[in-house]
């Protein structure tokens, strides 16, 4: 399984970051977001959402979104920086009425963007101006995606009519050398452009209902013209990989079988990292199994407003990813670990599925909205995934228990765990984690964590999870509400009334520390294992399948992984520390997609041609570039 | 191309520079004062200045303060009146303030193991254009007009190519010039197809999505351009200039190290050679921003 690799920004005397993109599997970092068209964004991604979440839409505006570098909301932003009123928005979102809102914000959006032109033309020093202007452009980025893609000759012009204003502010020059006055002419031409598409589109008094709330330009909208619009991620979101990187301990690496001989499990890796397994928006923005499921593992930064309640946790099968599988509950789960998967059945949080087959299927095809998945491709995704292993722990026998390396604190620690309490109804903690039996029973139990759905409900019972690799795992429970380990023996001897002392929790804490720990819990990079040669290693050992593949004529599974890899190489070129080898890195990808391109043709000849050709130039970058 | 602030910006930075300020340090002797110029978000510099000022002094012992300049321009005027002991800054600014006022260079920053760059003129890969004389009559976008990679040293490529005599026929080559006010929003501008080609850094592609960085090439690159760099007032005490100066080469440790993205982001520093900027001087009298 690949890694994700984090895109590299960083600037001479420019703080930026990279503007968000097409869909790609590498995800690109957000430019952060002024307040407003953060706000404006969330809300109509939240507005789309089935039930609408009122209370986060309301937050949206009233609170700075997640990882915002603002620390105002979008609101007291306002109050500080403009003149417009807030308060039609305010009062729509508070009637909760849906096309009001939507109104009220994007008149607030566009007449911002006027507003900072007016500043703009009427500034007193280039400096000012150029400010100005750099705002409204920023702002101006809340509408432009949609309507780029709404009314392409539009966003074209007006995107010549923003260059026309930034280079028509003049300079400030630099101490005093330099300077150039602002073309006031030559500005009032290009914002009427702009201000006057606004009046037309953004500002309009009465908005054309519409089904989905989007930037589209109400005249466009009006016509009723189908408009695809590219599936994009609101303001706080972040589908990168957890920093540190969590260790990827496969079953066959350890025992030194090369995975380049182990063509159906390959391809299994290569499908877990493949967002072409999936549909609908998670496959357009770049989401696979391995973007929560880090190496196996779980990843604590992943989160999508309105589909995860705090980093790590995400609602499946919520409005977002596929509408027909939306269960209208706001119900998001912490993510889990996948490591030692085939000792961890049954599978789902309640243990709804006994088979990883049938669990796998429905990640695809509900949970993600993706195509039945052929029997070969279930084959080669359990076939990787249950080479999946716990990490290696030194303290801890294969048996369950503990070593002598182990702290004394651990080893009174665990005379506790295996104790009977009545609380427990006689059972002791290590009655549902057994220790030789990789510290779970694979039963659901109901513990008291689950909230009754309602009155009388028996669904609180979820599946005993493994307590192995936990020290990594943070937060814990289904809901990720226990922040600590030591948060979750108070709870238990709260709840469950054990009567444990301060110094016999610490111990029972100390035991689950050790027995959750690992000899190595991250990946290593260096200066030789670097994020690039790790994610380039992968995609090569991905497409070594094609020697299995291309003999049986298989186009349908050729393609899927093409269409992976390929693009993934490309996207990844950009995070090379060795930037001079990236043109070979292009060249590279375009191989590949060559052969997919062969394959489509029905040319095999072409499509062999190339795939040596990609060997042997992937041969010759591993002997140069790194 | 830094980016302005209003007025109110101002005001609040200096209020919470003063509340940086009463930061407690070990040692009460006379505070060093860092100028810094803004250059992304206001309220993230905030934080980054009392970041590094804590932790220089904590290292040099003496009271660091930190606090934000409108531009480059008031840098250099603390800098002149003694309101600055030290400043970061670019190239360009840098050997202009030199003659202006003695201004001393002592640490260069270091991106991917050099304390140097380069402008570049990026074009897409279908563009069909690949030298510079292609772009006869085509529109380009600069990052702005004083960019030293994003306008100054890819232009001086155009006349190394001799396909102009200077600046000044750049209008006369060029379909339209235009100053898009940044690195990203002339790469932007490039690869959306609004112009043909923009001037701007050698690592301005990476600011690019990742699927549009594929997309795009270079025909023709600058020579090195001096990196930015940390430059004192003239007659800042010699200690007090050593201690600072080995205070800023132990965040190139690794211990240290994780400070450096409360500084503009360099992979670490190295002292600054006054010699490495004679090409810097020479650009800046061709383009008649220096006597």
């Amino acid at each position: 399984m690949r890694i994700k690799l984090l895109a590299f920004v960083f600037g001479f005397g420019l703080g930026t970051g990279l503007l968000a993109g097409p869909a790609m599997a590498t995800p690109a970092r957000d430019t952060p977001w002024l307040p407003e068209a953060a706000a404006y964004r969330l809300t109509l991604f939240l507005g789309n959402l089935t039930p609408v979440p009122w209370d986060e839409l309301g937050r949206a505006w009233e609170e700075p979104y997640r990882g915002s570098e603002y620390t105002q909301g979008a609101l007291d932003w306002l109050a500080g920086q403009s003149s417009l009123p807030t308060e039609p928005l305010t009062a729509a979102i508070a009637r909760e009425d849906r096309a009001a809102v939507f109104g009220a914000a994007t008149r607030l959006v566009s007449a911002r963007i006027d507003e900072e032109l007016d500043a703009a033309l009427a500034a007193e020093s280039p400096a000012a101006a150029q400010q100005a202007v750099r705002t409204a452009r920023e702002l101006y980025r809340a509408i432009e995606d949609h309507l780029a893609a709404a009314d392409p000759e539009a966003a074209r012009a007006l995107g010549r009519a923003w260059l026309e204003l930034s280079s028509a502010t003049g300079s400030t020059g630099v101490l005093g050398a330099g300077a150039t006055e602002p073309d006031l002419n030559a500005m009032a031409t290009a914002r009427v452009v702009v201000s006057d598409y606004l009046a037309a589109n953004y500002r309009v008094a009465d908005f054309a209902p519409r089904t989905a709330l989007t930037a589209v330009p109400e005249t466009i909208a009006l016509s009723g013209r189908t408009v695809t619009l590219p599936a994009t991620l609101p303001p706080g979101s972040d589908i990168f990989d957890q920093d540190p990187l969590p260790l990827l301990v496969l079953g066959f690496e350890e025992q030194g079988i090369d995975e380049t001989d182990l063509p159906l499990i390959a391809y299994g890796d290569m499908l877990f990292d493949s967002p072409e397994i999936f549909g609908g928006p998670a496959r357009e923005i770049g989401i696979a199994c391995s973007t929560c499921h880090n190496r196996s593992d779980i990843n604590q930064r992943f989160f999508i407003p309105g589909a995860s309640h705090q980093p790590g946790a995400v609602d499946v099968d919520g409005a977002f990813f596929n509408p027909m599988f939306n269960d209208r509950r706001a119900d998001p789960i912490d993510i889990p670990s996948l490591r030692g998967l085939r000792f961890t059945g049954p599978y789902g949080r309640d243990g709804r599925f006994a088979s990883i087959r049938d669990f796998t299927r429905n990640v695809i095809v509900n949970e993600f909205a993706g195509a039945e998945p052929t029997p070969f491709m279930l084959d080669a995704l359990v076939a990787y995934m249950t080479e999946f292993d716990f990490l290696p722990n030194a303290m801890l026998t294969g048996d369950g228990r503990l070593t002598e390396a182990a702290p004394e604190a651990a080893q009174r620690g665990a005379a506790i765990f295996n104790q009977p309490f009545d609380g427990l109804n006689g059972k002791s903690c290590a009655s549902c984690h057994v220790p030789d039996g990789n510290f779970l029973d694979r039963q659901a139990h109901d513990i008291g964590s689950v909230t009754p759905a309602y009155e009388g409900s028996r669904g609180g019972a979820l599946d005993t999870p493994t307590l192995l690799g936990t020290v990594y795992t943070a937060p814990y429970f289904h809901d990720g509400s226990m922040p600590t380990l030591a948060a979750v023996v108070n709870w238990f001897d709260t709840t469950k009334s054990l009567g444990l002392s301060e110094s016999e929790r610490a111990d029972l804490t100390a035991y689950l520390e050790i027995v959750g720990a690992a000899d190595e819990p991250y990946e290593d990079f260096d200066t030789e294992n670097t994020p690039f040669r790790l994610a380039f290693a992968e995609l090569t050992t991905f497409a070594s399948t094609l020697d299995t593949l291309l003999p049986r004529r298989d186009a349908q599974h050729i393609l899927l992984l093409t269409d992976t890899v390929a693009a993934d190489l490309a996207a990844d070129a950009g995070t090379m520390a060795n930037l001079v080898a990236r043109p070979e890195i292009y060249s590279l990808a375009e191989r590949l997609a060559a052969v997919g391109a062969a394959v489509r043709a029905d040319d095999w000849d072409a499509a062999e041609a190339s795939w040596v050709a990609f060997q042997s130039e992937a041969q010759a970058i591993e002997e140069r570039a790194f | 191309m830094n980016s302005m602030l209003s007025r109110r910006h101002i005001l609040a930075l200096c209020c919470a520079s003063l509340a940086a300020l009463a930061a407690p340090v070990r040692a009460q002797s006379a505070p060093l004062r860092l100028a810094f110029i803004p250059q992304e978000n206001p309220e993230k510099l905030l934080g980054d200045i009392e970041a590094i000022t804590g932790w220089l002094s904590r290292e040099i012992g003496v009271p660091v303060e930190g606090f934000v300049t409108i531009d480059h321009a008031a840098a250099v005027e603390a800098l002149r009146n003694g309101d600055a002991d030290i400043s970061f800054m670019g190239a360009l600014p840098f050997v202009l303030a030199e003659a202006q006022i003695g201004a001393v260079p002592l640490l260069s920053e270091v991106y991917r193991d050099a304390p140097t760059y380069t402008g570049r003129v990026f074009v897409r890969r279908d563009s069909g254009i690949t030298t510079l004389a292609d772009l006869r009559g085509r529109d380009i976008a600069f990052a702005d007009p004083i960019s030293e990679s994003g306008y100054l040293y890819p232009l001086a490529e155009f006349e190394r190519a001799g396909l102009i005599a200077g600046p000044a026929e750049s209008e006369a080559f060029f379909g339209r010039v235009f100053f898009a006010g940044g690195y990203q929003q002339a790469m932007q501008a490039m690869a959306e197809g609004l112009v043909d080609a923009a001037g701007a850094s050698q690592y301005a592609d990476l600011l690019l999505a990742p699927g549009q960085q594929s997309q795009v090439t270079w025909i023709a690159e600058s020579e090195p351009i001096p990196s930015h760099l940390v430059i004192a007032r003239p007659g800042l005490d010699a200690e007090m200039q050593e201690n600072f100066v080995n205070a800023m080469l132990r965040l190139n440790e690794l211990e240290h190290r994780a400070m450096l993205r409360h500084l503009y982001g360099p992979d670490g520093y190295v002292p600054a050679d006054a010699t490495t900027f004679d090409g810097v001087r020479a650009l800046a009298r061709r383009y008649g921003l220096l006597q």
